[in-house]
């Protein structure tokens, strides 16, 4: 394609340094937004998601953080292990971030409206009487009532729903191209929950911006996204459409959260299935893939040697990593099998 | 917030009641009688002198006569300079006390903000350890070793350079409270700057200083905007409870600096059990002590949001 | 674009996991051994936990490796600083000296002469020591008489010549004894000629250092020698390597012995007053209500109590008997006016706990109180006890300094830091030592003590415990 992606991430590597040594919090993740697309990144926690979108914003601390390789680029411009002044060009103007806790995401000591009005003032060099008049706007459009005097109040005067909406308004304050939503809801009750991701999905259908959610919720994902990344041990194990993921699961992990899911769909008697067992280690990998340990379809190749990624070249975006995918695996029952070209080897 | 205050102000009122019934009870428990040492040679001058004294009365009468007193900021006469009244001892040497205590904690808070924010932003970096290494220093040293040696450095100063750089003891200027009140504040400093670090370092953590790093904010305005002033609040809190070591800590500095100021005064009454005054010294201490608490209660409450609007 | 390798049909085999899945990835520690370990990791506060060891050491062994009486007065090193075995000169006892005449000399000049040439061969007699350094010269010509100083630092010309010593109105005596106060050092006697009246401006420099002497007598008296021993040989003088204070006491024995007292007050006041303050706020908080609320009242208005006044108060009220040392009244006063923070924390403490989950489920398991409070409330607290106690210890024993440096403290003559900082501090601008090592000693112990509580606090935050 002759366009960039909006946000094209190749190869992410991260790692941790700790007392206990080395975390390998992301092994080698690539994936890429286009505008006005909503993309969810799924997967349990401590997976790496977080870590992820973090790395891209540059907002990991560093140390212990390191990024050990990959890019990321906006636009085409590279914009991974930019010193804060050249990050600062795009974080809050184009890339815009909320977070999972609200109640902590925001300074308890100044006025929700000062800041709101600290972005627009930083980044566009309004005054504070026009950065004040926008914020009060901002705070209408993600529909907090009364936005005049809320504008003057502190971040403990509000409800986490009503705080949620506060941290989107200000991260909209610049009309960021792309908002990153790390677990916006994780922290909410459930029907404030439904209101925010309602919101999410409004704004993003008027301005067109892109949207990458962090969730470890299937539900909220299949509410809300375009296309999944599912993570697992600090890589991509599946990737693919809504529709490809919930229903040409081509992951035994994918499958696992989908069983382990409740629904309230026709199945009458059907039971939960957690998935056995927990991750691995990121201080120390296994070699072969990191779920085998937890995959009840697991075969020789599995506790050997990493998969690669197998894409299905009719359906190009669905990939899984996964042994079962290559040519020659056996089939195995509720899994999608990839078309893959019968190749080489063998 | 109004009816904040006004609930402290009474609770500090039953505490200062608490102060002057202990102070009383305290002082009656002494064995012997207050006179012991007094020119009460013939037991006709012992009976003048407790009358005069009010000593003659039951215990339970005294009691009512000296917190009748006390309401009305009457705290007696001195036992040993007889013409003297404990109230104009406390106007005379008060003031002396406050000016220096006031300029120790200033310096104080000053100082332990300032480096308490410089060890965190170069933390693990030399100026860092340097600071720390002094702030141990700080904590450890006894406040009158530090009088000694701020007394012996100023006369070494003004040895070496044949100059009157400070003066070395005495009251008067303003330039004979600088060394005084350095060395006073020095252990509250110390205690400050520690707690600033470590109240800075935890502000590092939370979660919205990566959203205001996620905001595009530039680390300057993140450490002034964002962490300083959030850093600041647990800082103000103990500044109430550290006006009582800076008080206490003026004896100290008073005597060996030989200022004439209330502390010094109340290590001499106790030395010569002049009763009365260390029983109005006692209570005017503890009071002015509960009302520094609570004023800085307030205080707090002004700068804290939270607090102020709850 | 598959990079697969070559693939056997083995490889394909199904081979599900057979270690246990709900296996744990590292080994189970318990919270007091996990404590233990961040604790030895803790550079600093194993350090500190050394210091106090040796401390203690000091304390308890010191006097018996040392065994110098404290309260022995060794006069002939009064305010001796440190310093290495010294040894004296044994002299005969004092018989008085006549300074020599110059035979032909007149004792007055005829006349007031205009200029007078400066003394010569300025020597001194016999070997100066510290019971007296002799002198004479050659009478000058026309001279009526001689002024002698002495200076402890060098004279330039006629400036700094030091203190006067003697005015000698006579020109044909030519010697002096100088017996004042006499230390092993260097001292820089002048002697300038008068003519009875006024000085001349001519000065004679000379440079003596007197050894140490004993006198036979004093050395018989104090068992440094045998009765048969004779003058002129060297005998050894009692070792002070910490020096010796104002009366000329042993300073490192009078530091093991006020180690002693304040180490005493330091550990012991806040043992007992974190006990009682346990129990008192583990009975409040465990007990709630009405009988919570009156109990942390009063605790509260003895917080509010203007501490180190009380402490004075309490000391008076207690009195100090005569042959007392007041260790026990202050003792008591720190009790009696510091277990409420104590108190309060507990109390906090437990008021959380018992709302915690597995309180909950433990109760609902049919765990009684009793069982309650031993196996999950006590253990759950210790921590913060813990800590607590350690930061008490510097602030009873900066308590204890503070109260014997204003005269409130330990009576004399038992030595206790703060009461030798106190002695000290007067004599510290001729001696620093005094102050010194007390200082260093309260210095040392706080320091050690406060940095084994932020070790401790460090390795008992649970926090910290989930973070790795």
């Amino acid at each position: 394609m002759g366009t960039h992606k909006l946000l094209e991430v190749s190869n992410l590597s991260v790692e941790f340094e700790t007392y206990g040594g080395v975390v390998k919090a992301v092994r080698g993740v690539d994936f890429g937004v286009d505008a006005g697309e909503v993309l969810a990144i799924v997967g349990e926690s401590g997976c790496g998601k977080s870590v992820t979108v973090q790395s891209i914003m540059g907002i990991i601390p560093m140390p212990p953080g390191k990024i050990t390789g990959g890019s990321a680029k906006l636009k085409g411009s590279e914009i991974l292990g930019l010193d804060a002044q050249a990050a600062n060009q795009f974080r809050g103007k184009e890339i815009g971030m909320i977070f999972q806790d609200p109640m902590t995401s925001l300074n308890p000591t100044m006025t929700i409206g000062a800041q709101i009005a600290e972005t627009l003032k930083v980044h566009r060099g309004l005054s504070t009487k026009q950065a004040t008049e926008i914020a009060s706007e901002l705070l209408i459009r993600t529909r907090i009532p009364e936005a005049q005097k809320r504008l003057h109040q502190y971040p403990f005067e509000f409800s986490g729903g009503m705080l949620q909406r506060a941290m989107i308004a200000q991260s909209l304050a610049c009309s960021p191209s792309l908002l990153i939503a790390d677990e916006p809801t994780t922290a909410l009750d459930v029907t404030i929950q439904a209101q925010i991701l309602d919101l999410l999905k409004e704004l993003q259908s008027r301005d067109g911006m892109a949207i990458i959610l962090i969730t470890h919720d299937l539900a909220v994902v299949a509410r809300t996204a375009q296309n999944v990344c599912v993570m697992y041990a600090g890589q991509i194990v599946e990737q693919g459409s809504v529709d490809e993921i919930f229903y040409k699961s081509a992951h035994p992990y994918t499958l696992g959260l989908k069983l382990a899911m409740p629904s309230n769909v026709s199945q009458q008697n059907k039971k939960l299935e957690p998935i056995p067992g927990s991750p691995p280690d990121l201080f120390s990998p296994p070699s072969g893939c990191g779920y085998a340990a937890r995959c009840p379809h697991a075969m020789r190749i599995c506790h050997k040697e990493n998969p690669p990624l197998f894409s299905d070249p009719r359906e190009p975006h669905h990939a899984a990593r996964c042994w079962l995918q290559a040519p020659g695996a056996p089939k195995t029952e509720g899994l999608h099998q990839l078309h893959l070209i019968a190749s080489h080897g063998e | 917030m109004l009816k904040y205050t006004f609930g402290r102000i009474l609770s500090g009122l039953v505490t200062i009641w608490f102060i002057a019934t202990a102070t009383f009870l305290a002082m009656h428990a002494v064995p012997g009688d207050p006179l012991m040492n007094e020119k009460a040679t013939t037991p006709e001058i012992r009976e003048n002198l407790a009358r005069k004294y009010g000593l003659d009365k039951p215990i339970a009468e005294q009691y009512v006569i000296y917190l009748g007193n006390m309401v009305q900021g009457d705290f007696g006469i001195s036992f040993t300079q007889q013409n003297r009244k404990v109230n104009d001892i406390i106007q005379d040497h008060f003031p002396v006390s406050a000016a220096l205590g006031i300029l120790a904690i200033t310096f104080a808070a000053l100082g332990g903000i300032l480096w308490g924010a410089l060890t965190a932003l170069y933390r693990n970096q030399l100026p860092d350890i340097i600071i720390m290494f002094l702030v141990i220093l700080g904590i450890s040293v006894p406040s009158f070793v530090f009088a000694a040696l701020g007394q012996l450095l100023l006369v070494n100063i003004n040895q070496w350079f044949n100059i009157s750089f400070l003066p070395v003891a005495g009251w008067g200027t303003f330039s004979h409270m600088i060394v005084p009140s350095l060395v006073l504040g020095l252990g509250t400093m110390a205690l400050l700057t520690r707690l600033m670090r470590s109240s800075m370092l935890e502000i590092v953590n939370e979660d919205f200083i990566r959203t205001a790093r996620a905001k595009g904010l530039s680390p300057s305005r993140i450490f002034f905007q964002h962490q300083l002033r959030n850093a600041i609040l647990p800082v103000v809190t103990v500044l109430g409870p550290q006006i009582a070591a800076i008080t206490t800590g003026g004896f100290v500095v008073e005597l060996v600096f030989a200022i004439p100021g209330l502390g010094r005064y109340f290590v001499q009454a106790v030395q010569q059990l002049d009763y009365t005054v260390i029983m109005g010294t006692t209570v005017f201490y503890g009071a002015f002590l509960v009302f520094m608490v609570i004023l800085v209660d307030i205080i707090y409450g002004f700068i804290d949001p939270r607090v102020r609007l709850k | 674009m598959i990079p697969h390798p070559q693939l056997q049909a083995a490889d394909f085999t199904a081979e599900p996991s057979t270690d246990s899945l709900e296996q744990l990835s590292r080994p189970s520690l318990s919270y007091w051994q996990d404590a233990w370990i961040r604790l030895k990791q803790n550079t600093r506060a194993i350090i500190s936990l050394y210091l106090i060891i040796g401390l203690a050491l000091f304390t308890v062994l010191g006097p018996f490796l040392w065994t110098k009486d404290p309260s022995a007065q060794d006069l002939d090193q009064i305010s001796q600083a440190p310093a290495l075995p010294k040894t004296a000169l044994l002299v005969s006892d004092y018989e008085p000296w006549m300074p020599p005449n110059a035979q032909g000399h007149p004792a007055e000049p005829a006349g007031y002469p205009d200029t007078l040439d400066a003394v010569t061969n300025f020597t001194t007699v016999g070997t100066p020591n510290t019971q007296a350094v002799r002198f004479t010269w050659s009478p000058v010509q026309d001279a009526g008489g001689y002024s002698i100083y002495r200076s402890e630092s060098e004279p330039n010309g006629l400036q700094g010549l030091g203190l006067p010593l003697e005015t000698l109105n006579a020109g044909n005596i030519v010697g002096f004894e100088d017996r004042l106060n006499l230390k092993s050092q260097t001292y820089f006697y002048s002697i300038i000629p008068t003519d009875g009246f006024d000085e001349f401006e001519v000065v004679t420099t000379l440079k003596v250092t007197p050894v140490q002497s004993i006198t036979v007598s004093q050395a018989l008296e104090r068992g440094l020698i045998e009765a048969s021993d004779a003058p002129g040989r060297s005998v050894s003088l009692a070792f002070h390597p910490f020096g010796t204070d104002y009366l000329g006491r042993d300073m490192l024995a009078r530091l093991m012995q006020g180690a002693r007292v304040s180490l005493f007050i330091g550990v012991v006041a806040p043992f007992i007053y974190v006990l009682f303050g346990v129990f008192y706020g583990g009975f409040a908080g465990y007990l709630g209500g009405k009988v919570d609320q009156f109990l942390m009242r009063f605790a509260d208005f003895v917080v509010a109590l203007p501490f180190l006044l009380f402490m004075i108060l309490f000391k008076i009220g207690f009195g100090i008997g005569p042959g007392e040392s007041g260790v026990l009244p202050m003792l008591v006063a720190l009790i009696l006016l510091l277990w409420p923070s104590t108190a309060r924390l507990v109390r906090g403490q437990v008021l959380k706990i018992r709302e915690q989950g597995y309180i909950e489920a433990a109760r609902l398991l049919g765990g009684k109180p009793s069982y309650l409070i031993a196996r999950h409330i006590i253990p759950n607290t210790m921590g913060v006890i813990l800590v607590t106690l350690t930061f008490a210890v510097p602030s009873a024993i900066f308590t204890e300094a503070f109260l014997s440096f204003i005269g409130m403290g330990v009576a004399p003559p038992t030595p206790s830091w703060g009461s030798m900082c106190n002695e000290g501090v007067k004599t510290m601008l001729s001696h620093p030592h005094e102050l010194f090592f007390p200082a260093l000693f309260i210095s040392i112990t706080v320091l050690a003590f406060n940095l084994l509580g932020d070790g401790l606090t460090e390795a008992l935050d649970s926090k910290m415990r989930s973070r790795e």
